[in-house]
């Protein structure tokens, strides 16, 4: 199947280095310490911080750190077809272990020790990369609960079909069979943190569809940057300062 | 002692200080529900979908259609699964891993209104009968637990069917329901079309409810969170678009309703179904106008 076109456009009309469009919104959830809604085109999630708080499981209290724990799930509405379950399977698992540990990267758990951070990320609608838009989600939303961290965390995925290094996949082009590699990144340090990529690739290759997925990163970064400041001046304004 | 201190030491009496003034911490009075907004569509890839606000609680339900083989004993109708879920987003008192107490409780409490108050027909969600009919799935997820979570659980759900539209499908020769789209319907004349076109359901009558708060003489409609956690005992009304009465659920609590406290919440229950009656059928209209 012809992916790409021969003008060089894409299903959806995109160009191959093209994003889809992305929308983020802080302060979604009244009742948490911070949350953040992020759209990327047909995908979008809820990320919902709840923290530092007391530890829940005294077993589990950490004396010199913060625990972070993170929990991902998607709505049964959320894909094509009606999710049977939505959470206990085993990549609703995976994620939410590798959302935790690329946002623990992040985090300067040491201030805050004996406590407990609760990252909790809902998919309403799966369009693909919703891997992606919930490391964007839980960034702002750490952001927005005032959590110290080290740099912002982005995340943003790239592909490799008919012959073309493609950014930002659907889910029609994530089903095709061709790599999927996600990228995550800490911009200003210029570090990545979460890198993960299956089906096979020439290592050549891979490097264009990994530097393309961190241009794709950065692009993220700066949006949500925008966003933030943002909602620093709102918040500026409606303190009077 | 500083405002906030005093609120998070002693709720009661900050509470009970409201009353004695007739208004409560938000500023609205004893009577008055939050604001309400509907938004109909709010999931593109349901068949009908709706998310509803009243206040900061915050309901996303939609419904999405499946076709199964009816039951023998009634193959003229198909079948409504409800369910309601508050994913740990949405309070900081739902912990992951342990289901919040509230969830099935309001699951059951929907399934049972819905279905006993006459509001759809079964027989809409026929296809073929007694080979295949729609099993329509609502799920509604709670975005945010601010208080009063049935009646804006409620108010999403009966949007979302107010929004729902029935796919056109036909009967492929396997003697299967085939999903006809857009691009395909008009190469696939031959085979009939089960339903001629995109449908909504004919909804009867529709249920609008409101949950009252009872302590001591007070009676205040539309709880937030931290009032529900405080007051005593509360009532939950559901009137139908007819005024008639649908479901009353009072769950036991020390407070000893009398009859007129009953009537009161009846009384604010009937203005309130009308407020709700305008707000969704103006978001019917705005859709429309799109």
């Amino acid at each position: 199947m012809e992916y790409v076109s021969p003008e060089g456009l894409r299903l959806d009309g995109r160009r191959p280095t093209e994003m889809r469009q992305f929308r983020a919104e802080v302060g979604v959830v009244a009742k948490a310490d911070g949350s953040a809604s992020f759209e990327m085109g047909n995908t979008k999630v809820i990320a919902a911080v709840y923290g530092p708080r007391e530890v829940q499981n005294k077993g589990q209290q950490m004396n010199g750190q913060a625990l972070v724990r993170c929990e991902y799930s998607m709505a049964n509405f959320s894909t094509g077809d009606r999710m049977r379950k939505p959470k206990g399977d085993r990549r609703s698992t995976e994620i939410s272990l590798v959302i935790r540990q690329t946002m623990e990267a992040c985090i300067l758990t040491h201030l805050m020790p004996r406590s407990q951070i609760d990252i909790f990320v809902q998919v309403l609608q799966a369009d693909g990369g919703t891997r992606s838009a919930c490391i964007n989600a839980a960034t702002l939303a750490l952001a927005d609960a005032g959590i110290p961290m080290r740099d912002l965390v982005t995340s943003c995925s790239a592909g490799y079909l008919n012959n073309i290094p493609l950014l930002d996949l659907n889910y029609v082009e994530d089903s095709a069979g061709g790599p999927d590699v996600t990228v995550g990144i800490l911009p200003k340090l210029d570090k990545v943190t979460l890198l993960q990529m299956d089906a096979k690739l020439p290592i050549d290759i891979f490097e264009n569809v990994m530097q393309l997925a961190i241009e794709g990163c950065k692009a993220v970064a700066n949006y949500i940057r925008e966003i933030l400041l943002e909602n620093t001046k709102k918040l500026e304004f409606r303190r009077g300062v | 002692m500083e405002v906030d201190a005093f609120r998070r030491l002693f709720p009661l009496r900050f509470h009970e200080r409201h009353l004695l003034e007739s208004i409560r911490p938000d500023g609205r009075p004893l009577g008055r529900a939050r604001d309400t907004t509907i938004a109909l569509g709010a999931v593109a890839s349901a068949n009908g979908s709706a998310l509803a606000k009243i206040g900061c609680t915050t309901m996303l339900a939609a419904v999405k259609l499946e076709v199964m083989t009816p039951k023998a004993e009634s193959p003229d109708e198909g079948c409504i699964v409800i369910d309601f879920h508050m994913p740990p987003i949405c309070s900081p008192l739902v912990r992951p891993g342990r289901p919040a107490e509230a969830a099935p409780v309001i699951t059951k409490q929907l399934t049972d209104i819905i279905l006993s108050s006459g509001m759809i027909d079964l027989k809409e969600l026929s296809l073929v009968s007694g080979k295949a009919a729609w099993m329509a799935y609502l799920d509604i997820y709670c975005l945010d637990a601010d208080g009063a979570l049935f009646d804006a659980a409620l108010l999403s759900a009966v949007a979302a069917f107010s929004h729902l539209q029935i796919p056109v499908v036909s009967l492929n020769d396997n003697g299967r329901i085939v999903l006809l789209s857009e691009e395909n319907s008009g190469a696939m004349w031959e085979k009939e079309p089960v339903n001629k076109e995109k449908r909504k359901l004919k909804l009867d009558t529709l249920p609008f409810s409101l949950t009252c708060v009872l302590h001591k003489n007070y009676i205040l409609a539309d709880p937030s969170a931290e009032e529900e956690s405080i007051m005593e005992t509360y009532l939950t009304v559901v009137l139908d678009s007819s005024m008639q009465l649908v479901s009353l659920n009072k769950p036991g609590g020390p407070g000893l309703a009398q009859t007129s406290a009953i009537q009161d919440c009846v009384a604010l229950t009937i203005q309130r179904v009308k407020e709700l009656q305008k707000i969704l059928n103006e978001a019917i209209s705005d859709m429309e106008v799109d």
